[in-house]
């Protein structure tokens, strides 16, 4: 155990690895398989790049538990119990929610275990499978587990980052993927993920803070009201818990108004988590809330449409943040 | 009758004269589910089954036990502190303000593997223990005690059939087949039946014993540390929930009541305790 073992870096899936956050976290994962015999991955019958290497390089240390996302965690639990370091991997909901009563008192009453739930499909990503495939939930749900550690990455550097990280890291950890590409926020050779969060853009009218995929859309709408005369800045709120309260406060206070955007339900995400962090602590400064409403979505069709219908998409955002400023 | 199976008798009379004195004294507490499984209980770490070390819990050879239906709590408690893993005095202070032993199983008091007491999460922290005990090459038996009632979770099927695929020849699962769950018997609203059937089709080894009886319980168990099978084992213990007290046997209503006034006194005799 913890012996090193000679790396066996894959090319063909070296080159996916900016395209996505779930290849680039899963070919990061890999990296770490390589490296360190105690870690291993179980799925319930969930597929992604690094899962056919693990099983031919590292016969045992990949596992199919099957359909069954209770059973998994207790396996998890079980095998580091045995000294083992643990990936759980599913759709988000399945992940999550499912076995949600598992990861509360396996994982996180016995909160000393190295065991990472990795949830892929963050809010629409599945936008063609309906409400039993989108990831709306996880975030409100793991962020009020007692010692959860919640990391929604922004892009695939990040992703790839967090693997590193929750490997790193002990105790229970959540990881919420998207499947798909996004342009890249940050640079592979100068990230550090370390703070919780990064302040990526100054503004005095309006802070977004914005999570996962939403972080690029809040850069998106603050470079389109540059042009109107409305100074926006922008947070990226990558670590959800524990949150760095202390420099979100001191970002906070620099602008005239709050904004928080997030591609899950506003009830309990990051939307909620800004709210209690400001009425907590004394920051009477306006607040608005861009999410997924209370409701399942059951329409079908491209992410955006989605995004679409509930205002989350640059335009709808820009003009109601517009709106608000400019009063 | 053997003295080795007297002696284990007596522990379990012990232990059932605890388990009372302690919930009485608690007023909390699960008597009947721990009367169920007390000769069980006895027969693991009494009777040459679980290999453990009580000055060094952690000991990473000893074999692993998961209380999977974590309301017999008391009872284990009863037997980690008899066994030297903590203070016998601190017994009486179980579920008072301050102690650190609850009515369900924290992992942190020294000799307890697992949290439980939320059923049906025992089985599948046992199999991870016995598939990692595997992978890692380590000779250790994982056993896990479950309910009768605990095996209406889905989750306790899940484990099941994972067992049965790994063929994890290292774990050990006895069901306490008391007929019972918190409210009622189990064949009356939701059968298990066929109980060894359901098993076998998931690919265990099946062995039913007289959960009651040392000697069915030791023959049991006797290879299970060099298993000739190649298959996880099933025991399933039938048991008498209450078993000891002539009032609370079969009778749902103490699944969870703690004896007052003359049931108290009765419940003493039956048990022949003594006043220390």
């Amino acid at each position: 155990m913890g012996k090193k073992v000679k790396k066996q870096k894959s090319d063909e899936a070296t080159k996916r690895w900016v395209s996505g956050m779930r290849d680039a976290f899963s070919e990061a994962l890999y990296e770490i398989i390589c490296e360190d015999e105690r870690v291993i991955l179980i799925t319930s019958d969930t597929g992604a790049v690094c899962h056919d290497l693990i099983k031919a390089n590292f016969p045992g240390r990949y596992i199919n538990v099957g359909i069954a996302e209770q059973n998994m965690v207790g396996v998890a639990a079980g095998l580091a119990m045995t000294g083992y370091i643990v990936y759980i991997y599913a759709i988000v909901p399945f992940v999550t929610m499912r076995c949600y009563e598992q990861i509360r008192v396996d994982l996180c009453c016995m909160g000393h275990l190295p065991v990472t739930a990795v949830g892929v499909g963050a809010g629409f990503d599945y936008n063609t499978l309906g409400p039993t495939h989108h990831g709306t939930e996880d975030l409100s749900l793991m962020r009020t587990l007692p010692g959860m550690t919640v990391l929604s990455p922004s892009d695939s550097v990040m992703a790839a980052a967090f693997a590193r990280i929750s490997y790193e890291l002990p105790g229970p950890k959540y990881i919420r993927l998207d499947r798909t590409g996004l342009p890249l926020i940050y640079d592979k050779d100068e990230a550090d993920f370390s703070a919780g969060l990064t302040h990526l853009r100054e503004g005095k009218d309006v802070c977004i803070v914005a999570t996962g995929r939403m972080v690029k859309r809040a850069l998106s709408v603050a470079e389109e009201l540059a042009g109107k005369s409305v100074s926006v800045s922008v947070v990226d709120l990558y670590r959800l818990k524990p949150l760095n309260r202390e420099l979100l406060l001191e970002i906070l206070g620099k602008s005239a108004r709050i904004a928080t955007i997030e591609e899950h339900f506003i009830t309990g995400g990051i939307g909620s988590l800004v709210a209690e962090l400001m009425a907590e602590n004394c920051v009477y400064l306006p607040l608005k809330r861009f999410g997924i409403p209370d409701d399942f979505c059951r329409e079908y069709g491209p992410r955006d449409y989605l995004h679409s219908l509930y205002k989350l998409d640059l335009q709808s955002v820009a003009r109601a943040v517009s709106d608000w400023v400019k009063g | 009758m053997s003295d080795r199976v007297l002696d284990l008798e007596r522990k379990a009379n012990w232990l059932r004269n605890e388990v009372l004195e302690m919930t009485v004294a608690a007023g909390a507490g699960h008597i009947a589910p721990s009367f169920s499984c007390a000769e069980i209980l006895v027969a693991i770490h009494y009777g040459g089954v679980l290999r453990l070390d009580p000055e060094n819990p952690k000991w990473e050879e000893r074999d692993r036990f998961i209380l999977s239906k974590g309301q017999s709590a008391v009872a284990l408690y009863a037997i980690l502190a008899d066994l030297g893993f903590f203070p016998v005095e601190e017994l009486l202070t179980f579920t008072q303000k301050g102690s650190r032993l609850g009515g369900h199983t924290e992992d942190t008091i020294p000799g307890v593997e697992a949290f439980t007491g939320s059923l049906g999460h025992g089985l599948p922290i046992a199999a991870g223990l016995a598939l990692g005990a595997r992978l890692r090459e380590k000779r250790f038996l994982t056993v896990a005690l479950l309910g009768d009632g605990e095996c209406h979770e889905g989750s306790i099927w899940e484990a099941a059939m994972f067992a049965g695929q790994h063929r994890l020849n290292n774990l050990l699962a006895i069901v306490d087949r008391n007929g019972q769950s918190a409210t009622d018997f189990t064949g009356d609203y939701l059968t298990l039946e066929p109980m060894e059937d359901k098993w076998r089709a998931f690919g265990w080894e099946v062995r039913t014993v007289d959960g009651h009886s040392f000697p069915e319980l030791i023959e049991a168990m006797k290879d299970v540390h060099d298993p000739s099978y190649e298959k996880p084992l099933c025991i399933v213990a039938d048991t008498i929930k209450g078993k000891g007290v002539s009032f609370m046997e079969r009778e749902p209503i103490w699944h969870y009541r703690i004896p007052v006034d003359e049931e108290l006194d009765i419940a003493r005799r039956e048990l022949k305790w003594e006043k220390k």
